[in-house]
């Protein structure tokens, strides 16, 4: 939570004003007696008229004059409460944007989503509670009791024994329950576990026709869900009869003593009823104070899993000064890995193994393999989603680590093997790498005639301002895919990386796709990685990986001659493509 | 639904507590009698207090007995009742769960399919809790609320009726002023549950494509779009918590217009010797609770809503069509003929009758032959299995398994017959062990190792940190896929049944674990009817026949060196 104050910086103002007239709200509401008093002893009495009357106008400004204060208190510490959320939020979203792969892996996004949206508002409610009645409830309390006091010491002592005994029942109460709330939560999230398991194992608990077990052993954990909540509201229910019935015995004492005091002459029956009245405003503020626990417990929970977030490590660092596309375009080599190994975080093995090959200026560069022969990862490595375990890989002369990560992935192209589109304008989903230095709708054509997508959308009316849906679900596979190959152009950089990202074209489609490329050669290095020997079979040079390791690298005809296993995967016609 | 019926149904959710919620009202209304005559003893214990030397101790004593009566009574009314309203709630609550959780088991897959895990989800677990408190607090407090007010009614014109007049003028205001801030904050929380929900979806859909965003670089202006969200929420926000925050000061305001009211009409009618003081104090009391019941019914009327809305969510789920059962006797008799051979009959499916998704589907395999299924994606493998293992129906068509018509099996024998490792895998969040003996929780720790052993998932098994009693996280999180799939095989391994629905990974899992899944695939179809989705060439070079699928329909079937003579799609798909 501590974490999380900064965030209160820019509202100490209103965090100042909300309470203060919070309070001075209370001390409006404490007078409210007094002045009753004043009528029931100087007017109905005295048989006095225009005191009663005067104080009815008292009376009313109190009330007028607590309103205001109140509104005012409340906008403030709403303005507080929800300045305050807004800024976590968005540090937080800041914060997940920069998470590496390795930590979004581990806390799991929707847990993160939970974050961004239950825990900030949890937090949020507290804060602003908190600003309301943190000071008020007691204020009004204890300011109850010097109230008593200035009518009567004597008969205020009952006072000074009642607040303790009922401080100390609902701080018990509050306190035992808590725990026992935090059980039953998880024991509910055991249940919604159940739940989900039921729903995505449908079908393999049919197949093995568990349901009963399934049943039995809901029903246990929806049995203890019932007990535990049963002995926890039993506890809880004892909180109201026990504050009514101490409070109301505390007042059965004032009637008493006031009997008493009344007919010594000590008090008037008007401060007997003032008295009274002290009682009940204490009543109320008590059931409050004690809710305002419960919020501020569960706020405190969400409060320490935001920061927790907010402090985790990012497991990639950024320290690299250079700016990747600004990078000089006169080496020869575009792209080059240099011995380079890698296992992914918490894998034991090395998944790829001593990589070595350099990419030219203009050329093409296909890689072929199995199903988990390390393809992708090496993408990733290009990317740098990860770091490399030993070895560089080096972008036009520099280590990759050496650039900002930004202009690293700004300056080389991506399609990645999931074709994912946002849902938005055609047009904004193509400028996705591009929003500093806007595109014009020319390159953003060019980019679909390129990519075969142009008939597509010209066939939509909109043209570019066509909307996609969300997960891109108004378009089939393969025009998605062309998309996601439109929107890696438009970045218009000097390296892009196919991830095999053509599974979902056709033959001849995939054939003119390469082609129009290869007409960018001048300006344009690219990788092919795919399970097709047919995507790669024109390239200039083709590593084949196996096992994380190279098995080859050198043109088609090289390797026919040369390299068993893609002679293997020629011969098997590339094995296990899109079957 | 209509709303009439949800609310009959609603009663017969009740019914079985209807004795408990009788004796709660019945304390209820004790409790709002008790709670509304203390101010009463209060004002009449003042009234004998008059003056120096003018106090009737005997009165007063007496009043004070009964007002300790009257606090016993509040007290203990109020606590039963409490208990008795959430033993009842609770209950409805526990028993509603467990019936969703039984239909669950008993709808078509196809139907929890369609209708999204996170809807049912969300039907089992919030709504279930919000009926209920909506329900039943609902009542409690509606029934207190509206008892309250009528009791104060009355109770005040007992004693004085022209101050009651006085509160009853008033009345009005504090309606106007309790639905005028509902109204009010209504419109503002829908705005804000409106962009609660864009921006819910705009986190979703960049945390799910984080990599994208950032192979693209693309996170300043992801950050500036979501901060344009998250400012605009928070304008809405403040409305919305700013207006809603109203309600208890204005009611305050409310309060002490009626109490200075009747304070200033009580004083006028005292000096008029019309009142006693004792009297006032008595309705000084109810002024300062009045508008409270006010406020709560017109927050019951929203939650009585929403809960009726939730109501009609779980009822629909509840009147589910079940999954057809024509026969619900398990016959082991009949189960044990099964040996493998299979007939398939002209089967067709759909789920939209306007789009064929399977059709004419029919071939015969011996017992302990390998079936390879190959095809395009969407050309209907997965309906075939879902058919097969009928978690669908088909539309018409027969499925014969040595001789026994498919639908005069129970499902339970057809099922035992049958074993399937899908490549989407499921394991629970138990043990190992208790994964591997999913299903068949008689099984011995020496059957679950040498199954393990089979599925040569030992080895990996016995180097987790607690070997065969590691937990396992919510959907095997702390094993890798390939690893997931070993123990799928080897909860099949267990008990081997005569037909088997492998289907190949695809998912990028590493070699050798991949070629362990390969070699345990291989013990598992020995002399065993096996269908497998296949991927690999040597699998499908190696099956005994190959149906090839496209678009719902068997285009080619026949083996590996048939369908390359015959020069067609498998063909093509072969030399692509």
């Amino acid at each position: 939570m501590k974490k999380l104050f900064k965030y209160l910086k820019n509202y100490k103002k209103e965090c100042v004003i909300a309470p203060s007239f919070k309070m001075l709200e209370a001390l409006f509401e404490l007078f409210v007696p007094l002045v009753m008093t004043k009528i029931i002893d100087e007017g109905i009495k005295a048989l006095n008229t225009s005191v009663v009357i005067k104080n009815g106008i008292i009376l009313f400004l109190l009330g007028f004059v607590g309103l205001t204060c109140s509104l005012i208190a409340q906008y403030f510490a709403a303005r507080a409460a929800i300045g305050f959320a807004n800024g976590v939020r968005k540090d937080l979203y800041k914060k997940i944007l920069s998470f590496a792969h390795e930590n979004t892996d581990k806390i799991g996004s929707s847990s993160l989503i939970t974050r961004m949206t239950n825990d900030i508002n949890s937090v949020q409610n507290g804060v602003n509670m908190v600003l309301r009645l943190a000071l008020r409830s007691p204020f009004i309390v204890f300011g109850a009791m010097i109230m008593a006091f200035t009518i009567n010491v004597k008969a205020a002592i009952i006072f000074t024994l009642v607040i303790p005994i009922l401080f100390v029942i609902v701080s018990y109460i509050t306190f035992t329950t808590i725990p026992r709330y935090k059980n039953i939560q998880k024991t509910l999230d055991k249940l919604t576990l159940h739940v989900r398991e039921n729903l995505s194992g449908a079908r393999v608990i049919r197949a093995f026709d568990a349901s009963d077990e399934e049943e039995k052993e809901f029903n246990e954990d929806n049995d203890l869900f019932y007990r535990m909540n049963i002995v926890t509201s039993r506890i809880s229910a004892v909180l109201n009869p026990a504050t009514i019935i101490i409070v109301n015995l505390a007042l059965v004492v004032v009637i008493y003593q006031g009997g008493n005091f009344v007919n010594n002459g000590i008090l008037t029956n008007g401060q007997v009823i003032a008295l009274i009245n002290y009682m009940s405003q204490i009543l109320i503020e008590l059931v409050k104070l004690t809710n305002l626990f419960v919020t501020i417990n569960k706020a405190l929970a969400s409060a320490g899993r935001i920061s927790d977030t907010l402090s985790t490590e990012v497991a990639l660092s950024d320290d690299g000064k250079l700016n990747a596309e600004e990078a000089s375009d006169l080496g020869d080599t575009v792209l080059e890995f240099r011995d380079v190994s890698f296992a992914y975080p918490g894998a034991g093995d090395n998944c790829l193994e001593n990589i070595s090959f350099k990419l030219h200026k203009g050329e093409t560069v296909g890689i072929i393999g199995a199903t988990g022969s390390g393809k992708s990862s090496l993408s990733h490595l290009m990317m740098r989603f990860y770091d490399t375990g030993s070895g560089s890989v080096i972008y036009k002369g520099n280590d990759v680590k050496d650039y900002t990560l930004t202009s690293l992935r700004k300056a080389i192209s991506i399609v990645p093997q999931k074709a994912q589109l946002f849902s938005g304008s055609v047009r904004d989903n193509l400028t996705l790498g591009c929003k500093d230095n806007p595109v014009s709708d020319e390159r953003i054509w060019e980019a679909l005639s390129l990519s075969e997508a142009r008939e597509i959308i010209e066939k939509k009316g909109e043209g570019l301002d066509y909307m996609i849906t969300e997960a891109g679900s108004n378009l089939s596979g393969g025009q998605k895919q062309r998309l996601t190959i439109a929107r890696a152009l438009c970045e218009d950089s000097s390296l892009l990386i196919l991830d095999d990202s053509s599974s979902a074209l056709d033959y001849a489609t995939d054939a003119r796709l390469r082609a129009n490329l290869k007409s960018l050669k001048d300006r344009l290095s690219v990788i092919i990685i795919a399970q097709r020997v047919v995507s790669v079979k024109d390239a200039d040079h083709i590593l084949v990986l196996e096992d994380g390791r190279m098995a080859g690298f050198g043109t088609h005809d090289e390797l026919l001659a040369t390299c068993d296993v893609y002679k293997e995967i020629v011969a098997s016609q590339s094995g296990k493509e899109a079957m | 639904m209509k709303n009439r019926d949800i609310y009959k149904r609603i009663l017969l959710l009740i019914k079985p507590h209807l004795f408990s919620i009788i004796l709660s009202l019945i304390f209820a209304a004790t409790n709002v009698v008790a709670t509304l005559y203390i101010p009463i003893l209060t004002g009449r214990a003042v009234d004998f207090m008059i003056d120096k030397g003018q106090v009737d101790f005997v009165s007063i004593k007496k009043i004070i007995v009964l007002l300790l009566i009257t606090l016993l009574v509040n007290g203990i009314t109020n606590f039963l009742m409490t208990l008795i309203n959430n033993r009842v709630t609770f209950s409805i609550v526990k028993d509603v769960r467990s019936r969703l959780l039984v239909k669950m088991h008993k709808v078509p897959v196809a139907y929890l399919d369609s209708m999204g895990h996170g809807d049912i989800l969300s039907r089992v677990i919030s709504d279930v809790e919000r009926l209920s408190d909506g329900l039943l607090l609902g009542f409690s407090q509606l029934f207190t609320g509206v008892l309250t007010i009528i009791g104060t009614l009355i109770f005040m014109f007992v004693t004085n009726g022209i101050i009651s007049l006085v509160v009853v003028v008033l009345t009005p205001l504090s309606l106007f002023a309790a639905s005028f801030i509902s109204k009010k904050t209504y419109g503002h929380f829908k705005a804000q549950a409106k962009l609660q929900g864009e921006m819910t979806g705009f986190i979703n859909e960049t945390v799910n494509a984080l990599r994208l965003v950032k192979a693209f670089g693309a996170e300043e202006s992801e950050e500036k779009a979501f901060n344009e969200i998250s400012d605009r929420y928070a304008k809405t926000n403040l409305k919305a918590v700013f207006y809603s925050s109203t309600t208890n000061p204005v009611t305050r305001f409310v309060n002490g217009l009626v109490y200075a009211s009747v304070g200033v009409f009580g004083a006028l009618l005292g000096i008029k010797g019309k009142l006693t003081i004792g009297t006032l104090s008595c309705f000084l009391s109810y002024a300062n609770q009045y508008t409270k019941p006010f406020n709560e019914i017109s927050g019951v009327v929203t939650e009585f809503q929403n809960a009726v809305a939730c109501a009609g969510r779980i009822f629909e789920f509840l009147d589910a069509k079940e999954a057809l059962d024509t026969v619900t006797q398990s016959n082991e008799s009949l189960a044990e003929k099964i040996k493998g051979n299979i007939e398939i009959k002209d089967l067709a499916f759909s789920y939209d009758k306007s789009k064929k998704l399977l059709y004419d589907i029919s071939f015969k395999v011996s017992s302990g032959s390998h079936i390879a299924i190959v095809g395009p994606t969407g050309c209907g493998k997965t309906t075939f299995i879902n058919l097969l293992m009928r978690f669908f129906e088909p539309d018409s068509g027969e499925i014969i398994f040595d001789g026994i018509k498919s639908n005069e099996l129970s499902k339970k024998d057809l099922r035992s017959n049958i074993g399937m490792v899908l490549q989407e895998t499921w394991l629970k969040s138990a043990t190992v062990a208790e994964n591997i003996a999913y299903g068949h929780s008689e099984a011995t720790r020496e059957e679950i190792i040498e199954a393990a052993k089979k599925a040569h998932a030992h080895s990996f098994i016995k180097r987790l940190e607690n070997g065969y009693d590691t937990m396992l996280t919510q959907d095997g999180g702390n094993l890798s896929a390939g690893q997931k799939q070993l123990l799928c095989i080897a909860r099949v391994m267990l008990n081997l049944p005569p037909i088997l629905i492998l289907d190949e990974a695809t998912s990028s899992i590493d070699t050798l674990t991949e070629a362990r899944i390969t070699k345990a695939f291989e013990t598992l179809m020995e002399g065993r009817t096996s269908f497998i989705v296949a991927h690999r060439l040597s699998t499908i070079k190696n099956a005994d026949l190959i149906l090839v699928m496209k678009d719902g329909n068997i285009i080619e079937q026949g083996t590996h060196e048939e369908l390359l003579d015959n020069k067609g799609f498998y063909y093509s798909m072969i030399n692509a």
